[in-house]
């Protein structure tokens, strides 16, 4: 009887400990899975800023086309930026075709082994010899 | 016939009660943990059809230099199109593929009054209107006739998760 009750303590201790170990586990996943969509949000958030501000074609008249990428302009590209009080680089390439694939870049440092990334590629209009082409904007991005 | 009331019989279920819970609960956590990361990929497919969008109305149809959404805007209203449909509809499947999402199909619809244009990439996969998930933009590509009427074409970028994939 006495061998019967330290059993059933027994099974009710390891299942409060697994529930324990379940419930830490989960928060961790979470926690991670939550930094893994910060950096997400990152990622999308320099793309924005590379399609309308940074990378966009400015005409001799001196309009912004956004969404127009100048590949003029990813050689003097910043690629650290502040998002959300936090840093991030990135690594930027830019794909278009023309009788075969074109890739420029990349540009930026290479991403580092021990950092999570996110990689995004977006379309694009590509302005080349007075022509828009259609195009591909690729970044790597990791917290810095 | 076992009495419930017999104080082994109810510690025994107590514990098959307690790991019942035990598995639903992990299985709900970490479910549950998932989303942010699912809800964050759905944005990144939103930029993406806005991208596509925004590319498809400035990218020029080569060798001409009128864009992909003006040129199919064209096709629709003019018996004269500046370029011609089975020229725009190559370069469009090919300008498609290239910048369809992988697992994703893409669809362009133009319409006006009752005709419309509905090419997509993979090729005949539909509109993707039943979809699960899809990503739409919505716009319009203005048109100046001869005699200077505008006509507006309406026009829906769609992505959506091809079924299976």
């Amino acid at each position: 009887m006495i061998l019967t009750q330290i059993l059933k303590t027994l099974a009710t201790c390891i299942l409060v400990i697994s529930f324990l170990l379940v419930t830490v586990s989960a928060y961790q996943q979470y926690r991670s899975i939550s930094a893994l969509a910060e950096l997400s949000d990152a990622t999308s958030a320099i793309v924005i800023r590379l399609s309308v501000e940074e990378l966009a074609y400015v005409d001799n008249d001196g309009k912004l086309h956004m969404y127009a990428l100048d590949p003029a302009k990813l050689d003097n590209l910043q690629t650290r930026q502040l998002i959300g009080g936090e840093n991030y680089d990135f690594q930027v390439s830019m794909s278009y075709e023309a009788g075969g694939e074109h890739i420029l870049g990349p540009y930026g440092s290479a991403p580092l082994d021990d950092r999570a990334r996110c990689s995004l590629a977006v379309a694009c209009a590509l302005y080349e010899n007075g022509r828009f082409l259609p195009a591909k904007l690729s970044v790597i991005a990791w917290c810095a | 016939m076992v009495r419930l009331d017999d104080r082994g019989v109810a510690d025994i279920l107590a514990i098959a009660f307690m790991f019942v819970m035990l598995v639903l609960a992990a299985v709900f956590m970490h479910t549950y943990s998932l989303r942010p990361l699912r809800a964050a990929t759905d944005r990144q497919l939103e930029l993406k059809s806005e991208h596509l969008y925004m590319t498809l109305e400035l990218a020029w149809v080569e060798p001409y230099s009128v864009s992909f959404l003006h040129a199919a805007a064209e096709n629709l209203l003019l018996k004269q199109p500046t370029v011609p449909e089975l020229h725009l509809r190559s370069a469009m499947e090919n300008v498609l593929e290239y910048l369809c999402p992988p697992g994703y199909a893409v669809t362009v619809s133009l319409s006006y009054d009752d005709s419309s244009w509905e090419p997509s990439w993979p090729e005949g996969v539909g509109l993707g209107m039943d979809a699960k998930k899809q990503f739409v933009r919505e716009g319009e590509v203005r048109l100046t006739m001869t005699g200077g009427e505008k006509i507006a074409v309406l026009v829906t970028v769609r992505i959506f998760k091809i079924a299976g994939v």
